[in-house]
């Protein structure tokens, strides 16, 4: 019983992670309709800049976003301007394209860092909260808590503001959004940025759990698809229960299976959703553009 | 509309009017190990040169002919040198012989993976197919008694050529030349052949291609069939010829998968001889940028690539070859 | 029309979410007829043939072609069967040449590559792009891209042919060539289904006028009496007026 509880604790737990890092990479995949493979390489920033920092100033990686995540949403500005802009109208270049950025993204961190592994210290490193008889990491409760802040954020944000709304009207019918006067370039930039900034937090929040390496960001851009494709294209409270979702499938197949397996199992639950019910468990209008298409 | 202009035979191209070109550029090509034919450094080079031909040539029937864009065509390979491997250490069993089940089995696995996918529109494809990687590589170091674990696993060098196991270099660089010649031959006949032009047909516009009659996702699965079975040999060759395999080796993204990708892209994608000439730009230059920079710079190599390929989606999309044929024609338009 | 219909479509609906964009429209095609549907924009017309050629499901209703229900067969079986189509919005093969743009459809009857060029080189004859054949379709004008749609079709040797909008974009001495082309295949026992804005082709072309609105069939029959009827004056010219 203690056993199933763990797992589940770690599932959930795991959920968090992968529900942070799924938000921004489905706000970018349903409203500009761009696969972005490079989404896990702002994660590897996050946690890379959240080192950075401590290394410059001492910082807590806990404060970390307050620099990281004005950087990120700037950086994903200029790469959607520069590269995505341009090849907005041919999908597989941009396939490409993002694929060219993660090739060097993770190269280049190898070359500054001579493939060195890096860890941050955290004044919360070690803490931990009894949850009855289980004993839950600090650290992994906030990413669980600041997930669930930033999913009810993000949906707050494009339920209610100005720019939330227009997202919102972009990701449902770019055309009839043009026609409105919203300017769907800005929309766009806007979008990405925020997606990137997004991943550059969960970065940062992770960054006191895992050990640094250069392809780091690989550990989360599969699982995140999954994520996505189950939740549903463009739904943000679909990437959150669907991170929860992947989080425990993999947590259990760890246990009952081989903890070897546990990608295997992952890819699986994303064929099988595919098959079943291609839009995911809450997929948005306007989908079927992106290629949610059935052929049935 | 007289008689004479609907009698006017139409102008198309055909597999026999491939043949001279064909027939020219593997000449040139064996001219080209001729040359070398005392250089057993080059000769090893250009063996390896010649097989990422063949797999680029073979990735090309899917991802550029059929517009489908995967980036999980390690797995294939990877299939093709385990069984081919497997049966050689356990029976003996002649890789001449051993390519087939490893064709059949990789056509296999990759109708399978497909047929959820391709139903789909749009980039779901690519994800699925970089997953697989991923997948099969966990699988790869799993089950262990087939592929050796982590560590990997070797076959003895038994010299002959029922084994393709050459002492002279030369001997394995003209087994490869045969499989760049086999891949071509099968893609100059797709070319003008009617599932080569179903295949374009759907890239172009999947609507229409349907609309015209063309059942869209088994020609899609067929495709994928067609490239998965040539990578697969192309993977059996290679098994016998590095004779020492690793699941990092064979599913590294970078190594294969997206390496046949890259280079198609570069030479042409979608056209005959992109792959080829992408190889034998690319090929030499990885090997450059990895003796100049490989222990300088470590990663060095694949940040430049990745450049390159971002450079190219930005300003080359249709590679070398496509931008010329592009050119060719423009000319022609303003000829006319 | 005697026996039963080439086309027959009983109450065939489509929604869109809350969205009816067909709502119970009923048909019959006989063989050889030329039929024109007309209706203000976003009236369902080009949602109404994507349900007679599988690009769309019908949420309810039934289609029947050649006495056989094909309410639930795939576009490309349904091509089989005998449909023929543009679309709106020009479809060409881009980075195909004319000549392969037409083949595609010779494909689908004939085997090997001379007979279905052989049969694509007349398509196109017949449409006037014979001296563009080797050009790549990319180079087209709109108008030739659109008789180029028009000579895959015909190449398919389709029963029935669906024509959506193909005379949007072209100049008099176009549309009266491509008129001239359907009533020729016409007279050679080919059915035509044709979306028409254009009220003097829609005279030229067709006996039999279909009006809908809003999804749903507003007025049928005679093209003279049709078009003089006053709901369809309201709906349809009225509303392009406005």
């Amino acid at each position: 019983m203690l056993d199933v509880l763990n797992i589940l604790t770690v599932g959930v737990l795991l959920g968090g992670i992968y529900a942070i890092v799924a938000v921004g990479l489905n706000l970018i995949f349903g409203v500009i309709r761009v696969v972005n493979f490079a989404q896990g390489e702002f994660v590897t920033f996050g946690l890379y800049g959240a080192y950075a920092a401590q290394i410059a100033t001492g910082m807590d990686p806990y404060l970390a976003p307050l620099i990281v995540v004005p950087v990120l949403f700037v950086l994903g500005a200029v790469i959607y301007i520069v590269i995505l802009r341009p090849l907005q109208n041919d999908p597989m270049m941009q396939v490409f394209a993002t694929f060219g950025i993660l090739m060097v993204s993770q190269n280049a961190i190898l070359a500054l860092t001579g493939g060195v592994a890096y860890s941050v210290q955290s004044a919360f490193i070690g803490m931990s909260v009894s949850l009855g008889p289980i004993q839950i990491g600090l650290s992994r409760v906030i990413v669980l808590a600041v997930a669930t802040l930033v999913t009810a954020a993000v949906a707050l944000y494009l339920r209610h503001t100005r720019n939330g709304k227009a997202i919102r009207a972009v990701a449902q019918d770019r055309t009839a959004a043009r026609l409105m006067g919203i300017r769907v370039e800005t929309v766009y930039t806007l979008t990405f940025g925020i997606g990137a900034a997004l991943a550059g937090l969960a970065g940062c929040l992770l960054s006191p759990l895992y050990t640094m390496t250069p392809q780091i960001g690989m550990n989360f851009i599969l699982p995140a698809f999954a994520v996505v494709v189950l939740g549903g294209l463009g739904s943000v409270l679909g990437a959150f229960v669907g991170g929860f979702v992947v989080g425990l499938t993999e947590a259990l197949a760890g246990f009952y299976l081989d903890p070897a397996l546990k990608h295997a199992v992952i890819f699986i639950v994303f064929i099988a959703v595919l098959v079943v019910r291609p839009s995911g468990l809450f997929g948005v209008a306007g989908a079927e553009e992106v290629g949610l298409r059935d052929q049935n | 509309m007289t008689k004479t202009e609907l009698s006017r035979t139409p102008r198309i191209g055909s597999f026999a009017g491939e043949l001279p070109v064909l027939g020219a550029v593997l000449a040139a090509l064996g001219l080209v190990l001729l040359f070398y034919s005392d250089d057993s450094f080059t000769l090893n080079t250009l063996a390896g040169t010649f097989l990422f031909a063949g797999l680029a040539t073979s990735w090309n029937i899917i991802g550029g002919f059929g517009g489908q864009f995967s980036l999980g065509h390690s797995v294939f390979f990877a299939i093709g040198a385990y069984m081919t491997g497997n049966l050689f250490l356990k029976y003996e069993l002649s890789p001449w012989i051993s390519l087939l089940p490893a064709m059949a089995l990789a056509a296999a696995v990759a109708m399978l993976i497909s047929w959820p996918v391709f139903r789909l529109r749009g980039p779901f494809f690519s994800i699925a197919t970089l997953a697989l990687t991923e997948v099969a590589m966990a699988l790869a170091v799993y089950f262990s008694t087939w592929t050796g674990g982590a560590q990997g696993f070797s076959v003895p060098f038994k010299r002959g050529l029922e084994n393709m196991i050459f002492a002279e270099r030369m001997n394995n660089a003209l087994l490869m030349l045969g499989y760049v010649a086999v891949t071509l031959l099968i893609v100059c006949w797709l070319r003008h052949s009617r599932l080569g032009y179903s295949l374009q047909a759907i890239r172009d516009n999947e609507d229409t291609a349907e609309a015209a009659g063309i059942a869209v996702l088994r020609t899609k699965l067929i495709g994928m069939g067609l490239s998965a079975a040539l990578m697969a040999a192309g993977g059996s060759l290679y098994m016998m010829y590095v004779r020492v395999v690793d699941p990092y080796a064979l599913f590294s993204l970078f190594d294969v998968g997206v390496k046949v990708a890259m280079i198609t892209l570069i030479g042409g994608i979608g056209t005959i001889y992109g792959p080829l000439l992408g190889t034998l730009l690319l090929i030499p230059l990885e090997n450059l940028l990895r003796a100049e920079l490989g222990a300088s710079v470590p990663g060095g190599n694949l940040l430049v690539l990745g450049v390159l390929l971002v450079l190219t989606a930005l300003y080359l999309r249709r590679g070398i070859i496509g931008s010329l044929i592009g050119l060719a024609d423009r000319m022609k338009a303003a000829r006319a | 029309m005697s026996g039963e219909p080439l086309l027959d479509v009983t109450g065939v609906s489509k929604r869109f979410g809350g969205l009816k964009a067909v709502d119970g429209v009923s048909l019959k095609v006989g063989a050889g007829e030329i039929v024109s549907i007309i209706g203000p924009n976003g009236a369902g017309k080009t949602t109404f043939f994507n349900l007679l050629t599988g690009q769309l499901r019908p949420t309810e209703g039934q289609i029947r072609f050649k006495g056989q229900d094909i309410t639930r067969l795939r576009p490309h079986h349904r091509a089989r069967l005998g449909f023929g189509r543009t679309f709106q919005i020009s479809q060409t093969m881009t980075s195909l040449s004319v000549l392969e743009n037409a083949m595609i459809g010779g494909f689908l009857k004939l085997r090997g590559n001379h007979a279905a060029a052989v049969r694509a080189m007349a398509a196109l004859d017949s449409v006037g792009l014979e001296a563009k054949a080797d050009r790549k379709s990319s180079e087209l004008t709109l108008g030739e891209r659109r008789r180029l749609e028009v000579a895959r079709a015909i190449a398919m040797e389709p029963d029935i042919i669906l024509l959506d909008e193909v005379m949007a974009g072209l100049n008099e001495t176009e549309i009266t060539e491509i008129l001239d082309l359907v009533h020729r295949l016409n007279e050679a026992g080919k059915t035509f289904l044709v979306i028409e804005h254009n009220l003097k082709v829609v005279r030229a072309f067709s006996r039999r006028v279909v009006v809908l609105d809003r999804g749903a069939m507003l007025a049928e029959g005679n093209a003279e009496e049709v078009l003089s009827n006053r709901a369809v004056i309201e709906a349809y010219l009225g509303a392009s007026t406005a």
